[in-house]
């Protein structure tokens, strides 16, 4: 967490007046406060203890409260899968012959290891669910409608980003059970229509081979990361502008001042990292021995969240029309701020909720129908 | 290159010369091995052409006698033609040059197989008059002869069970009527699924006990030492143990148990059921059956226990290679039980077992130690739980103080 | 890292104070430990394991210790192999893996030849098999001798 350095009274020559004759501090602190720390505008104009003091002493909202709690949950998650995504990759090497064995080592030789590895892949389970409960939040309480639609479209692509992220990441320890269901996540894309093609063709084929595992890594270790903070800055730009959700009739909404603030994510991060810690040392992921791409071990599934489009693309009887229509829900998805503009009244608002319940049934449905059905 | 066209210009030159006797046949006809008899005679030429003697100056006349310069089937035919030799002169044929110690030196090849072929089962009926009993030509083939090697050859490791099973597996061949599956059992037999499924050439086929040229069923008493050639370690327990021992004339061999031709794969378990077979009613010794079987059953389940836990050792991942090691030796042992129970003697069994066993314990121990270990991981969480829970005791005490200081 | 009071606190310096103080400061080192903690995990887990190298080549003791034809049989892990000395300067690393079934096998330094205990499977030092029912070669591994000591190459 980077603290905004230590305030004592100002003009005495510091280090921190002589960075601030070389450099805009005050525009390095505002872009800083653009990844969840604080989304009060900043005048970089302004010294940076200028700034600071009046940050400190501006009164914002309690963002660290009840639902919106969920977007900071995604800025701290992140952190801490760069941690330890980092740490992992000084050990890792994306090859298919070395891939299993380097994760065996940071695993079972390196100390702490297992550890890093344990909280990475927990972490990456967490984020996918913080992601997508919150878009569902967002859903239902109908904050994409104007002036909302970017932060609508920044969720909606850091869901995909963390999908693709998890995908991605699963491949690279070059498990049996893992590889396997990366074959099988793949057979799923390659059966959505038209989109289908151009992405295995980005993720680099059909086969499942050193050029796919090389994609997937640079993917997972530079590309999705990139996007997902682009995405992260943009929704916190936008809060700047639209401000924070003023959901339901006036609540506890006594502001705070920024240091509480602070306090609060620096709580949040301690007790998500123990959260962490303990599914990691109680649940850790096994290992099924190194992946051959000539044996398939039995049970293997794709991913959770592939089943449902598994069972929409591959089991059903007209998958194509089937893929259409699920490219249709996505393309919805994206365009529900264009389409619910309109205000609302409560009658069509209770409608729209029910709808978007009745998607996600279908979705759950599918996915326990495609889980039952891998079953046999 | 140039061959070709010296026998182009004599197959013209022929041509020109007999025109009027000569049926058209093509310039291949004739060729250094075959000469003129081809011309008649394509079908065997082709066939022999392709033998392992064509090359190497074996010609038609060698057997047949006759003139292969001659074109006139009178002359061809004419003094010293033997024409298709009679089945009782095949081997006497084959061992003019087969017997020849000055001929088949440059091949390396034995000269014994006419006498080996005399002392056989086929050469003494035939020597009695047999007619319909086998020759050199009933499985080596008359024209096309082919080196062993050859994958092609009937006498080729993969082709022998056929090649004997022409007679030895129908019901044509007269008698041994008994024997008639025999095919049938040894290709359901542990031996030719080495052969044929694995490929293992090293496998054994009808030749590798009945002999080559020699070929006779194994004596009574014999059988364990046939057997014995590839399985040493059983027979040298099985030599050493109590069944070794005729009694009354009849003495439990490896067929006893195993059968003769259909051999299965060993299965352990057997050690249990096997005594039944002769010692029904005798409680002592299925006794000692089931004291085998029960040696090594217990030592093996210890070592498959010990193998699920280093399984699940790697999943965690622990170090695990030297376990890995470590239950590689103990199967070593089981395996050596196996054989070692061909002495019908627990003690000996119990000297392997025994051993694979205390490996199988000790491994169980250690690994159990490990995983104890790393249950210790769990009251380091209770305590990071306490320290985590001030640690946000700490955090909201300065959170209160900042808004106090609002 | 503890976010400090960027005011001081404006009270008499008595002993509620004081107290107060020193529980901040208290407060602070104690959440300074994490710092530690995380130092220390991050710190073992960057240590550059050396050892890496080291368990591919694995030493089998020193030349001089071996009688010609001598053979030792070296327990690595799931790859035990025999290193068995020819001549003066000659060492060769042979499986000690039987290509049957996987048992471990005898060294015969008189007749140079490996056996196998359970189905007398015997392989010459240059891995043929010689007889019984192994259906392959065995794998020899690199040799070398660096300052005396036998190093192979597993």
């Amino acid at each position: 967490m980077n603290a905004p350095g230590r305030q004592g009274p100002p003009a005495r020559g510091g280090w921190v007046d002589w960075l601030e004759q070389r450099v805009n501090l005050s525009e390095i602190f505002s872009f800083i406060t653009h990844f969840g720390l604080v989304y009060t505008p900043v005048d970089t104009q302004k010294p940076v203890r200028e700034v600071l003091r009046e940050v400190a002493a501006e009164p914002v909202p309690r963002y660290a409260h009840g639902a919106r709690v969920l977007g900071l949950l995604a800025a701290i998650l992140f952190g801490l899968q760069i941690v330890t995504g980092v740490l992992l990759a000084y050990y890792y090497r994306p090859t298919p012959e070395a891939a299993f064995e380097s994760t065996r080592t940071i695993v079972r030789d390196l100390p702490g290891g297992w550890f890093i590895h344990q909280v990475h892949a927990w972490g990456s389970w967490l984020l996918v669910a913080v992601i997508v409960l919150r878009l569902l939040r967002l859903f239902w309480e109908g904050l994409y409608r104007a002036p909302r639609e970017v932060l609508w479209w920044c969720a909606v692509a850091m869901t995909w980003v963390v999908i693709q992220s998890d995908f991605t990441g699963r491949l690279l320890t070059w498990d049996s059970h893992t590889y396997w269901s990366t074959v099988r996540g793949l057979e799923v894309v390659w059966a959505i229509p038209i989109a289908g093609p151009i992405l295995a063709f980005l993720l680099g084929g059909r086969t499942v081979n050193a050029d796919v595992l090389i994609r997937f890594y640079v993917l997972h270790v530079m590309v999705l990361p990139a996007f997902y903070a682009a995405f992260l800055y943009l929704t916190f730009a936008t809060l700047r502008r639209v401000g924070l959700s003023q959901t339901g009739p006036a609540r506890d909404e006594r502001p705070i001042r920024y240091r509480e603030h602070l306090y609060s994510m620096t709580m949040l991060t301690v007790g998500l990292f123990a959260i962490l810690v303990t599914l990691a040392t109680l649940l850790p992921l096994r290992f099924h021995g190194a992946a051959d791409p000539y044996v398939t071990p039995g049970g293997v599934r794709p991913p959770w969240y592939m089943l449902a489009p598994y069972v929409l693309l591959q089991r059903l009887p007209l998958p194509w029309l089937s893929g259409f229509v699920m490219l249709a829900a996505a393309f919805a998805v994206l365009l529900l701020p264009l389409w619910l503009r309109r205000d609302e009244t409560p009658g069509r608002r209770l409608r729209i909720r029910l709808a978007g319940a009745a998607v996600l049934l279908v979705w759950l449905v599918l996915s326990v129908l495609g889980a039952l059905l891998e079953r046999r | 290159m140039k061959t070709p066209l010296v026998f182009l210009l004599l197959a013209v030159a022929t041509l020109t010369a007999h025109a009027q006797t000569v049926p058209p046949a093509g310039p291949a006809a004739i060729t250094a091995s075959s000469g003129r008899c081809g011309v008649c005679h394509p079908a065997e030429r082709v066939q022999f052409e392709k033998s392992r003697h064509a090359p190497e100056g074996v010609r038609c006349v060698s057997c047949h006698g006759g003139n292969d310069r001659s074109l006139d089937a009178g002359a061809a035919h004419g003094a010293g033609f033997r024409g298709r030799p009679a089945r009782q002169d095949i081997p006497a044929l084959c061992a003019t040059c087969h017997s020849d110690e000055g001929r088949m030196r440059p091949y390396n090849l034995p000269v014994d197989q006419y006498a080996l072929y005399q002392t056989s089962g086929h050469g003494q009926r035939l020597a009695r008059g047999d007619r319909q009993v086998a020759v050199c030509s009933d499985c080596h083939g008359a024209h096309e002869i082919l080196a062993p090697h050859d994958p092609a050859s009937s006498v080729n490791q993969l082709n022998i069970p056929q090649t004997c099973g022409r007679c030895h597996g129908s019901r044509a061949m007269p008698g041994a009527r008994e024997h008639q599956d025999v095919l049938k059992k040894y290709q359901s037999s542990v031996h030719a699924r080495a052969l044929f499924e694995q490929g293992n050439l090293r496998a054994p086929t009808c030749v590798s006990c009945h002999g080559v040229h020699g070929a006779n069923p194994p004596n009574v008493g014999d059988v364990d030492k046939v057997c014995g050639q590839c399985h040493t370690a059983e027979r040298r327990y099985y030599t050493s143990g109590g069944h070794a021992v005729a009694r009354g004339g009849r003495r439990p061999e490896c067929a006893s148990c195993h059968e003769a031709h259909g051999v299965q794969a060993a299965r352990p378990e057997r050690l249990a059921s096997s005594c039944a077979v002769c010692h029904a009613g005798d409680a002592r010794r299925l006794d000692l059956g089931r004291r085998l079987w029960t040696e090594y059953r217990t030592a093996a389940a210890e070592v498959d226990k010990a193998a699920a836990l280093v399984a699940k050792a790697d999943a965690i991942p622990i170090q695990t290679e030297d376990y890995h090691a470590r239950i590689e030796e103990a199967h070593t042992y089981l395996r050596e039980a196996l054989p070692a129970a061909h002495s019908v003697q627990p003690e000996v069994v119990a000297g392997f077992t025994t051993r694979a066993r205390a490996v199988g314990e000790e491994v169980q121990k250690e690994l159990e130690g490990k995983f104890a270990n790393l249950r210790q991981h769990r009251y380091v969480l209770i305590a990071f739980w306490f320290y985590v829970l001030l640690t946000l005791f700490v955090l909201k005490r300065f959170r209160d103080q900042a808004a106090r200081n609002r | 890292m503890p976010i400090p009071e960027d005011r001081p606190i404006h009270l008499p310096a008595s002993g509620p104070a004081d107290r107060r103080r020193f529980l901040t400061v208290l407060s602070q080192t104690f959440l300074a430990l994490w710092g530690l903690g995380a130092a220390a995990v991050v710190g073992a887990y960057l240590k550059a394991p050396e050892k890496r190298e080291a368990e591919r080549t694995v030493s089998a003791g020193l030349l001089a210790d071996y009688r010609v034809g001598e053979g030792r049989l070296v327990r690595h892990g799931v790859t035990p192999f025999y290193v068995v000395r020819l001549d003066a300067t000659r060492v060769l690393a042979l499986s000690a893996v039987c290509t049957h079934v996987r048992c471990i096998l005898g060294y015969e330094p008189a007749r140079r030849t490996l056996v196998c205990p359970c189905h007398d499977g015997r392989f010459d030092l240059s891995g043929n098999v010689l007889s019984g029912p192994p259906p392959r070669p065995l794998p020899s591994y690199p040799v070398s001798v660096r300052a005396g000591e036998i190093f192979v190459q597993v």
